[in-house]
């Protein structure tokens, strides 16, 4: 039962580490996309 | 986020759902190994999502040499993001089970040890991918070692049946020796697991397109 509890604590932190990583990446390039557009609009 | 693949989500996060209900209370305790065998409706759908990864990965590698739509070098980025993630579930979930019915976390078995070189094979592709961004050159040599790196998927599936080996070839004999319950929570969690991948895969091929259009506006 422990083995058994142990998988799968495993599996939905890996999981969940993963979906959180493709957030926080997902936000940075929206920030950033945002950012160049805006210097790209000034100096055009 | 789009339509789709917002409803994509929710089906996914469903489908775990239901998926639980199938793995904790549908399907029946196994005789032999007790309550630890059911680990194994995580661990086969993670080996066969991250084969169809490796797969897709193959196909879009073929994409890249044969074109330059740069969607394809994205979409193998991603599969292979997504089928490493899968293969080291796969392999951490069993090395649990492992240790429950074998008594030992490793064991040099032809199945396990094919499926630890594709875990290292497909992480060098993925290192090699990193310092590849952009370049029309790198994406290419990204892509020949995609598809020479494909040559041991289809080694780690028929391994269990090629070689001497203590791992189970659920397909080797008629059933699987599963009950039909045991079956469905399978069928289940291999569909839940099967969505979950496709909603990574879209999530990720978005991201690296967005990651493009980055370096796009930097030189503009």
């Amino acid at each position: 039962m422990n083995y058994l509890l142990l998988a799968n604590v495993a599996i939905w932190l890996g999981i969940s580490g993963y979906v959180l990583f493709l957030a926080a990446k997902q936000a940075r390039l929206e920030k950033r996309i945002k950012h160049l557009e805006f210097l790209n609009d000034k100096q055009g | 986020m789009n339509g789709l693949i917002k409803y994509m989500c929710i089906l996914a996060g469903l489908a775990l759902a239901v998926s639980q209900y199938f793995i904790w209370e549908y399907a029946p305790r196994e005789v032999t190994m007790g309550e630890v065998q059911r680990i194994f409706y995580f661990h086969l759908p993670f080996a066969w999502w991250a084969f169809v990864c490796f797969f897709l990965l193959f196909v879009s590698s073929i994409g890249v040499l044969a074109g330059k739509a740069v969607f394809w070098d994205h979409l193998a980025g991603a599969c292979a993001e997504v089928g490493v993630l899968f293969t080291t579930l796969n392999l951490i979930s069993g090395a649990a089970w492992a240790k429950g019915a074998w008594n030992t976390w490793w064991t040099w078995d032809p199945r396990l040890s094919t499926a630890l070189i594709m875990w290292f094979v497909y992480c060098a592709y993925l290192v090699l991918r990193s310092g590849a961004a952009g370049s029309l050159k790198m994406r290419r040599i990204s892509a020949v070692v995609g598809i020479v790196a494909f040559l041991d998927v289809p080694l780690v599936f028929f391994s269990a049946r090629l070689w001497r080996s203590i791992h189970p070839a659920v397909f080797a004999s008629r059933g699987g020796g599963l009950a039909p319950e045991m079956w469905h929570a399978v069928a289940v969690s291999v569909f839940a697991w099967g969505v979950m991948a496709l909603v990574l895969l879209y999530l990720r091929t978005n991201q690296m397109r967005a990651m493009e259009r980055i370096r796009q506006l930097n030189q503009g």
